[in-house]
């Protein structure tokens, strides 16, 4: 179900779309060059007949003059409707790719790999090569598509006025439409491909510099740091210029081989033409016509750096989706455990890849309608047991039951309402953001959430349920956003509930007003609470982490 | 208030194009020289077209009077046409790598620049942005301007030299053809500004929509576990899909109005070589209706002005498509603005200094002033005895790091600090911070292994100094449990350690500089209580003897100092004023 993005497929999703729009721009150049062409086979053959005063009267001009307002019509309508046509296409193929991204990481286990710090650059990388993939049919496909058509009609043209005018016509010809762009292609694709681990390798200079930038300065390091620093940049900047300078130099020698072969077609159509086998209009159509091919040539010298960056975006956007994880092996033995819980662990440890510390050893006994407080100072693993518990990260040792069964064997899903320690808040209303967890809710099942949380206050003094949150929550505080986070869980009506922290930035007694709703909600189900307050709250089990 | 908001609109448009133009200062002899190779390779146009009409003009000759090819075309001709091949495109590859060049040195020196500005500003920085943000500007915007330097600049001044070289070339055979592309050149700065003005509005509205699209995008995904968690990814999947759909519809609103006008040039490009064409054929055949046999231009000149043609309106062509890329450095230049403009203040003293001891600071009538005329801090006296430490309280906003910032040397003040019994400002800055240390919630760590971090604070620090401040921080026990020691790699940002524990490394990068004064800016705040009063301890045993000026928000766990003050009982009026 899950396919691997492929550059060839892209153009397969809006085939009528991209064939229009190919249609259309081929029918552009064609009329370009054919407008030149035309023109000047006119005014020569109109020279030729004005010569002799009797045939100027016979010559028919009505024909080459509607050919010619033909061209310049269908050269400007054809542009037009090029453009808009490519657009669309493109743009759908964004929307396309998008919505395949999303279904695809929607599949599979983020959780775990994402929430480190880099992972909003990752995130961020990930938009902007979406954004790139539209450069293979615009950049490569297009082009090569037009100019290898245009050189086809004009050699079939030149072969029809002389077989030796299209040889002549062809070396410089075949030269700066294959020849030149080959060379393109074993130098420009990789330039492309090391441009985004340049781009990145500097970003991260630059931001790491700026960090310590204070300290740097304090310790008379900053000048080195610095230097560094703009060699960084110096580094990309110039991998930048070979690009630019290589498109340059292609084009350059484009130029050079059509040069040639119009050379080649004037020295060998002038024979021609003294032995009566082609004519002078003809002649110059052909010479007009290759002038005219230039423009259909010229995006080639470029076409192999979009290939090459549309290529980088494919691998880097396939290998963030997770094409290659084992799927969850869905059997129909792994059910949800049902109402009385009982929660247990034995001797468990576990550890965050990376961390230099987490829990060790921890025993819980928990069962249905009871509580449980985890405190301990920050770095001691407090947040990484919870994350055990939500079955969010293996347990390095130790047992982890619920309902007397390991708990990896069980369908969890539904069953566990986690609140971590980083949360997301969508930029949206404050009803949108809630409304993830169940779309049916309605206004009143809301506000009563809000409550809970002791967040209702604060939202009839905003805009109420349409108080925009803002872009990662930020126009809200963090233990707002938390809160918010924690209403959601709560609408979401899971019987296993695990909050870090539900407390900060609440006085207390606004806390003890929220953990008597959350008991309330929780009477049937299980509850533990991360936090390193303090907080004397009768009937429940504590562990305290040291 | 209509035409305020028009002036101050006027303003902004003036600043950000005199910026586009400082920018560009330093490179004008290269672009200049760009654009006098691009004019040339339009003369080396001109003359190639003579040359091709008159090829053929003889071809026409020599086919009715049957003389030989050599007769009308002479070899030197001939030459002259391979030449003209051969110089017009090393002329544009040569014009293309000095713009690219002059684009490459611009930005390189506008980036330094900005990075000096940044350096000297120091901490100050975070009033324009978060560092995320402020690299994003040296990088990407600046890199923004690439197409406006390299392209649009020479360009801008193509589209007026070029039509007019052609249409004087073309007036020396037939100044009425001349006068037919003439007549469409006033149409010429109108189209600039109606094709510009919808290319600008079209592609600042597609920049904007994109951009717009990307980040709810992005907000979806970098959700992906919180949606997978509530099940919601079906929402998610839905709104994707309808915002692309809605923004491929506006934004083709747009674009086909701005394509039209990019049409309608390509009609009169169309149209210029359509009517020159049919207007010098039929004068070949002498039927024109007002010049009946007569021949208005011979052939030579009706196929020169033919060849001339199509390149009347390539360069406004080619200005409507780079347009964007003025658009673009524009809207770069005014992210840049405040960057641009910040006035930065250097450190002026010049003695030396050198402590064998905690030396005493005196703050005699110090205040703060910002730029823009706003007090930082008010006025305040304020004597540190030697080796005394000292808490300083305030609510936020009280002037606390302000006054943390003028004692680093970071931003000016008014009023006068006394260092044991020299004036600070008189003193050689770098000198002054070496006898300071100083500590601030921002993490003073980059990708790299422990030891590397440590020897950021003194590198020339040896393994045994490394683990003797290891021990005093109570880190010692900690690092010898892991297998790679010293070695073990910190991610970005000192990822894998607890905060405790980084404050604890930054400690021990203070101990490391042998400081005799330490300035601490709230070192704490962002550690939950138990962990702060735990680094508070140590804060304590590690800093006797040193002249100490912590600031806070808050008092708990500070006991341990000699001194608290809170900041608004300094001043020495109530009113808060300058002295």
């Amino acid at each position: 179900m899950l396919k691997p993005i492929r550059l060839r497929n892209l153009l397969r999703s809006r085939q009528a779309n991209w064939s229009l729009a190919l249609l259309l721009g081929a029918l552009t150049l064609f009329s370009a060059i054919g407008l030149l062409a035309v023109s000047g086979w006119f005014i020569t053959a109109a020279a030729i007949a004005g010569l002799t005063l009797s045939s100027s009267f016979t010559f028919d001009y009505f024909r080459p003059a509607a050919l010619i307002r033909l061209f310049a019509i269908v050269r400007t309508a054809g542009r037009y409707g090029e453009r808009v046509t490519s657009h669309h296409a493109a743009l759908s193929l964004l929307k396309d790719l998008r919505s395949q991204v999303f279904r695809a990481l929607t599949l599979g286990k983020t959780a775990a790999t994402l929430d480190s710090t880099s992972s909003a650059a990752t995130m961020h990388r990930l938009v902007a090569d979406i954004d790139r993939l539209d450069r293979f049919p615009l950049q490569f496909v297009a082009p090569w598509f037009w100019a290898s058509l245009i050189v086809v009609c004009y050699l079939t043209f030149a072969y029809w006025l002389h077989p030796q005018l299209a040889a002549a016509a062809s070396f410089g010809l075949v030269a700066a439409w294959l020849l030149v762009p080959a060379v393109g292609f074993w130098r420009g694709r990789t330039l492309a491909q090391e441009d985004v681990t340049a781009a990145e390798q500097r970003r991260e200079h630059f931001l790491e510099s700026l960090s310590l930038l204070t300290s740097l300065t304090l310790w008379q390091g900053w000048p080195s740091q610095q230097r560094d620093t703009l060699i960084a940049d110096q580094q990309y900047q110039t991998q930048q210029l070979k690009q630019q300078q290589l498109i340059s130099l292609l084009s350059l020698l484009q130029q050079w081989a059509l040069a040639i072969s119009l050379i080649c077609v004037l020295w060998f159509g002038v024979d021609l033409v003294q032995s009566n086998l082609v004519s002078v209009p003809w002649l110059l159509a052909a010479a007009l016509a290759l002038l005219g091919v230039h423009e259909a040539l010229v995006p080639l010298a470029g076409s192999f750096i979009g290939l090459g960056q549309s290529q980088a975006a494919r691998d880097r956007i396939n290998q963030l989706m997770p094409i290659n994880q084992a799927q969850p092996i869905e059997t129909d033995d792994t059910t949800r455990p049902a109402a009385p819980f009982h929660l247990q662990t034995e001797q468990l440890s576990a550890r965050i890849a990376g961390a230099l510390n987490g829990p060790e050893n921890i025993n819980i006994d928990l069962r249905s309608g009871q509580v449980l407080v985890i405190t301990g100072a920050s770095g001691i693993g407090k947040t990484t047991l919870l994350k055990v518990l939500a079955n969010a990260l293996q347990p390095s040792s130790g047992k982890y039951l619920i309902n007397q069964r390991p708990a990896e064997q069980w369908q969890l899903d539904e069953c566990i309402g986690y609140l971590p320690q980083q949360l997301d808040i969508f930029d949206s209303s404050l009803a949108n953001n809630l409304r993830l967890a169940d779309p049916q809710a309605s206004d009143e099942q809301l506000w009563q959430v809000l409550a809970d949380v002791a967040l209702a206050d604060w939202a009839q003094q905003q805009n109420g349920l349409d108080t925009a949150l803002g872009e990662y929550g930020a126009q809200i505080s963090g233990g707002q956003a938390r809160r918010v986070a924690l209403a959601r869980l709560l609408l979401a009506k899971r019987p296993i509930l695990l909050v870090d922290e539900p407390f900060a930035g609440l006085d207390s007694r606004s806390s003890y007003q929220v953990i008597a709703a959350l008991r309330e909600r929780q009477a049937d189900g299980l509850l533990i609470i991360v936090s390193h307050h303090a907080m004397d709250i009768p009937d429940v089990q504590r562990l305290h982490l040291s | 208030m209509d035409t305020a908001l028009q002036t101050s609109e006027q303003q902004l448009k003036k600043t950000l194009r005199k910026q586009l133009k400082d920018t560009i200062a330093p490179e004008t002899k290269r672009l200049h020289l760009a654009l006098l190779l691009a004019v040339l390779g339009t003369l080396v146009f001109i003359g190639q077209s003579w040359l091709l009409a008159h090829l053929f003009a003889g071809l026409i000759k020599s086919t009715q009077n049957s003389t030989g090819l050599v007769d009308v075309f002479s070899s030197q001709a001939l030459l002259l046409l391979i030449l003209c091949f051969i110089l017009r495109p090393s002329l544009q590859f040569v014009r293309e790598r000095l713009s690219q060049v002059a684009s490459f040195r611009a930005r390189a020196t506008l980036r330094q620049r900005l990075l000096v500005t940044l350096a000297s500003l120091g901490p100050e920085r975070q009033t324009l942005g978060a560092d995320g943000a402020l690299s994003n500007q040296l990088l990407e915007q600046v890199d923004a301007l690439d197409g406006y330097i390299s392209r649009y600049y020479v360009q801008l001044y193509l589209v007026l030299i070029t039509p007019l070289l052609i249409s004087i070339a073309a007036f020396y055979y037939s100044p009425l053809a001349a006068g037919l592309m003439l007549m469409t050149a006033p149409l010429v700065p109108l189209f600039m500004v109606l094709v510009g003005g919808a290319a600008s509005r079209s592609s600042q509205q597609q920049m904007a929509a994109m951009s717009q699209l990307s980040s709810r995008f992005l907000d979806w995904v970098r959700g992906m576990s919180t949606l997978q968690h509530l099940k919601a990814t079906d929402q998610a999947q839905e709104d994707i899909d309808r915002s692309a759909s809605k923004y491929r519809d506006t934004t083709m609103k747009v674009l086909r109005l701005a394509f039209l006008s990019g049409a309608v040039l390509e009609l009169f490009s169309s149209l210029a070589i359509a009517l020159v064409a049919l207007y010098l054929g039929l004068g070949l055949l002498g039927i024109l209706p007002w010049a009946k046999d007569v021949i208005p231009v011979p052939y030579a000149g009706a196929l020169f002005i033919l060849l001339l043609a199509p390149e009347f309106y390539a360069p406004l062509r080619q200005l409507g498509s780079d347009y964007h890329a003025k658009a673009e450095a524009e809207g770069a230049i005014e992210e840049l603005l405040p960057l641009l403009e910040q006035h930065t203040w250097q450190h002026p003293g010049q003695q030396p200094l050198q402590l064998d001891a905690a030396p005493a600071l005196s703050l005699t009538a110090v205040s703060i002033t910002a730029h823009n005329g706003r007090l930082r801090l008010p006025c305040i006296n304020l004597q540190i005895a030697a080796g005394e430490r000292i808490g300083l309280h305030g609510v936020s906003g009280s002037g606390k790091s302000s006054l943390l910032l003028a004692l680093l040397g970071f931003v000016p003040y008014e009023g006068e600090i006394l260092v044991n019994q020299s004036a600070l400002l008189q003193l050689l800055r770098s000198d002054w911070h070496g006898q300071l240390g100083y500590l601030s919630q921002q993490p003073n760590f980059k990708r790299g292994s422990l030891a590397e971090n440590l020897r950021l604070a003194n590198p020339a620090a040896s393994e045994q100094q490394l683990y003797e401040v290891l021990r005093q921080v109570d880190l010692l026990s900690l690092i010898e449990k892991l297998p790679q020691g010293l070695n073990t790699q910190l991610g970005e940002r000192g990822l894998g350690l607890s905060g405790g524990q980084l404050s604890r490394l930054a400690i021990a990068q203070l101990l490391l500089r042998d400081a005799h004064i330490w300035l601490l800016d709230e070192p704490t705040a962002h550690l939950d209580p138990e962990t702060s009063a735990t680094i508070h301890t140590l804060l304590d045993k590690l800093s006797v003897g040193k002249t100490l000026l912590l600031v806070s928000h808050q008092w708990q766990g500070l006991q341990w100092l000699d001194r608290h003050l809170d900041l608004a009982a300094l001043h020495t009026t109530k009113e808060q004023q300058p002295c």
